[in-house]
């Protein structure tokens, strides 16, 4: 168990790509921390610097108040997770696990005890004397889990652990990493894409885009209070919408204007632009597509319904404005009647409304949250 | 009724598929047999005369008319048995010394990022474009001052042979390259050095490329005739067995007094090699396709 300590941390290629810029983070001992972007955000390459796979260009990273920079990969006290498994396919799983170990010189019977323990908390236990290519995909990563978990390591990394998975697997060896982590109480750096794994695994999240980091947050703040345009889109399913609006300031009140229809900015919202002494200007509006509801009085922004996805338990309905401006609606299946349900076919006229609670604000030019710090 | 009716058209074209591919897969190996009995030819022939006792020339027919193991016996009571121990000592050295230079630089090529690398690589590439033969003159003249030609060619052919061996890096370095970067990661992860890896990880994943190795460096020496006879300058003790097969050769005189040991030395260099080539075919053919076709 140990805290990381990233200053600073640059990564620039031979060819003077620069994939990461000035990465700082201070990561708690057994805390949780998940790195979140786009392809090519950098989020791997940092992780891979922790981990020592990467030089590190400049900067330093700190494993329990140890600079590492210069350290081999075994020397740093971590175990690492691949997104690829990286199993030695011509050994058997119990020879994979008892790898690191048997490099370590450990008795042969210390050896077995950490081998069948892994494997018991992994489920494993009867593939042990399997190769990798006869396992299935799950049980491949549980037994790449299994090698990291006897390092009995500080630090445990995990690279897209869950990417080559399907679906189905995805989410039950997301739960099993929960379970996991208890079990193991130890510190986790975590690299996804997916901010499903993101959101439902991290004490913290990392958002990062194009070597930058975006936002630093817990789950909550980073979907209630995103620090800008891109977090606010890439943190939610389906995104943010997004619109190009004016905000007002009349007679001590706020009000937006999206699409023509002038909506109140009231409650909490309306008290922190209140208190920050915002004056009307062009802003973009960002509103969550569940915080859209149908608006059955009339008086709300008339659109035209363009395709209606049923996901089950809510519709998906995207719509569009009367300047093509296109928006997605998530409404609860449960909160329509089967008739208006069945009505909501392509081409139907109409009105959505969204109340002030909900929105976020944005500066159209630097893209910052006008709330956050 | 109806399903006989749209059944039958069905069954009449899979038998037809059926029969097409029957007759194509019998006109294949027909001409496969051929081609065998004829590449065979030579060597059955070098078989039988091999056991012809009644003349020792060159004969008009091809089985003997009388039978028998003298050739052999002679064989071993001349410079023969010297030829084929310095060959199985150079070629052996040499098979083991040019496997593991050969393995070391691909894996070094293949997994290591260094400035130059690929002009080193290039430049390999375009050396390895002129015929070795051209550096004959200058080798033979180092070599002999430093006193490894003529009797004493062992230590000097070894050289030669060894000496180029990293260039010959490609097949494997292609092969290296299919295995996936994140196992050495995952190795050195796991507290494996570099030298590790390679023992432990890539070399039992790239078994087949390994014996192809193996068995491409023991048949350059084992058959080579070119270096052997210019380094050996014809010194019985420092010949292999191509040279001194040939020098039994060398005259029409020496050829009537010597076709059939010959043949008999002949069948006795190839036996070490096709015995080696039947236990390591399978390896031997998914090496080269392996590396060929994914690298």
């Amino acid at each position: 168990m140990a805290s990381v300590k990233l200053t600073k941390v640059k990564k620039i290629y031979d060819n003077n790509v620069v994939a990461v810029h000035d990465f700082d983070l201070e990561i708690k001992d057994k805390e949780f921390v998940v790195f979140v972007g786009p392809s090519g955000c950098g989020k791997s390459t940092t992780l891979r610097m922790v981990a020592g796979l990467e030089d590190i260009s400049e900067g330093t990273v700190e494993i329990d108040g140890v600079v590492v920079n210069d350290l081999q990969p075994k020397d740093r006290n971590i175990a690492m997770v691949f997104q690829n498994y990286a199993l030695y396919p011509h050994m058997t799983v119990y020879d994979n696990i008892a790898f690191s170990l048997r490099l370590k010189k450990m008795p042969e019977d210390q050896i077995y005890e950490r081998v069948t323990n892994a494997a018991e908390i992994l489920g494993i236990t009867q593939y042990l004397m399997r190769k990798p290519r006869a396992l299935s995909g799950g049980q491949r990563q549980r037994v790449a889990i299994g090698r990291a978990m006897v390092r009995e390591s500080k630090v445990f990394l995990m690279d897209e652990p869950l990417s080559n998975l399907d679906a189905k697997l995805r989410n039950q060896m997301r739960a099993e990493i929960i379970l996991l982590r208890q079990k193991l109480d130890t510190t986790f750096i975590y690299v996804t894409h997916d901010q499903t794994e993101a959101m439902t695994l991290g004490d913290r999240i990392v958002i990062m885009k194009d070597g930058y980091i975006m936002q630093v947050g817990t789950p909550t703040e980073v979907f209630e209070m995103p620090a800008n345009l891109f977090v606010a889109e890439f943190i939610g399913a389906p995104k943010m919408n997004i619109i190009k609006t004016r905000l007002l300031h009349e007679n001590g009140k706020y009000y937006v204007t999206p699409f023509g229809v002038k909506i109140e900015v009231d409650g909490e919202k309306g008290r922190e632009l209140a208190k920050r002494q915002l004056g009307t200007r062009d802003i973009l509006l960002g509103v969550r597509p569940e915080h859209i509801v149908l608006d059955r009085k009339g008086g709300g922004i008339p659109c035209t319904l363009e395709v209606n996805e049923m996901m089950g338990s809510e519709l998906h309905l995207h719509v569009y404005t009367e300047d093509e401006t296109r928006l997605i609606v998530r409404i609860p299946t449960i909160d329509l009647e089967t008739s208006e349900r069945e009505s909501l076919a392509q081409g139907k006229k109409l009105s959505i409304t969204f109340e002030g609670k909900v929105m976020h604000f944005f500066d159209p030019e630097t893209e910052k949250n006008l709330l956050c710090d | 009724m109806k399903k006989n009716e749209t059944e039958a058209p069905v069954m009449k074209q899979h038998m037809g598929l059926k029969a097409s591919a029957a007759i194509s897969n019998t006109i294949i190996y027909v001409i496969l047999v051929i081609m065998s009995i004829i590449w065979l030819i030579p060597f059955v022939c070098i078989v039988l005369q091999s056991f012809r006792v009644e003349s020792t020339y060159i004969v008009d027919y091809v089985v003997p008319h009388k039978w028998g193991l003298d050739n052999y016996v002679k064989l071993f009571h001349s410079n023969f048995t010297r030829w084929y121990i310095n060959t199985f000592i150079i070629a052996l050295v040499v098979a083991v010394v040019q496997t593991v230079i050969v393995l070391c630089m691909s894996y070094t090529l293949s997994r290591f990022r260094f400035k130059l690398r690929k002009g080193l690589m290039q430049f390999m590439l375009i050396l390895g474009m002129f015929p070795g033969m051209l550096a004959m003159i200058i080798l033979y003249r180092v070599l002999d001052d430093m006193g490894m030609t003529g009797s004493n060619s062992l230590p000097g052919l070894i050289l030669v042979y060894v000496a180029s061996s990293g260039m010959g890096y490609y097949v494997s370095k292609g092969f290296f390259d299919t295995i996936p970067k994140s196992l050495d990661e995952a190795a050195r992860v796991d507290g494996a050095t570099r030298a590790q890896i390679l023992y432990k990880i890539i070399l039992p994943l790239a078994k087949p490329i390994v014996i192809y190795t193996i068995l491409t460096a023991f048949m350059g020496p084992w058959g080579d005739f070119v270096f052997a006879r210019y380094v050996s300058q014809l010194k019985p003790l420092g010949m292999n067995v191509a040279v001194g097969l040939q020098s039994w050769l060398a005259t029409d005189t020496m050829t009537h007094d010597n076709y059939t040991l010959f043949c008999a030395g002949g069948v006795v260099v190839a036996v070490p090699v096709a015995i080696l080539f039947m236990c390591l075919q399978r390896y031997y053919v998914e090496g080269v396709t392996g590396g060929a076709v994914k690298g």
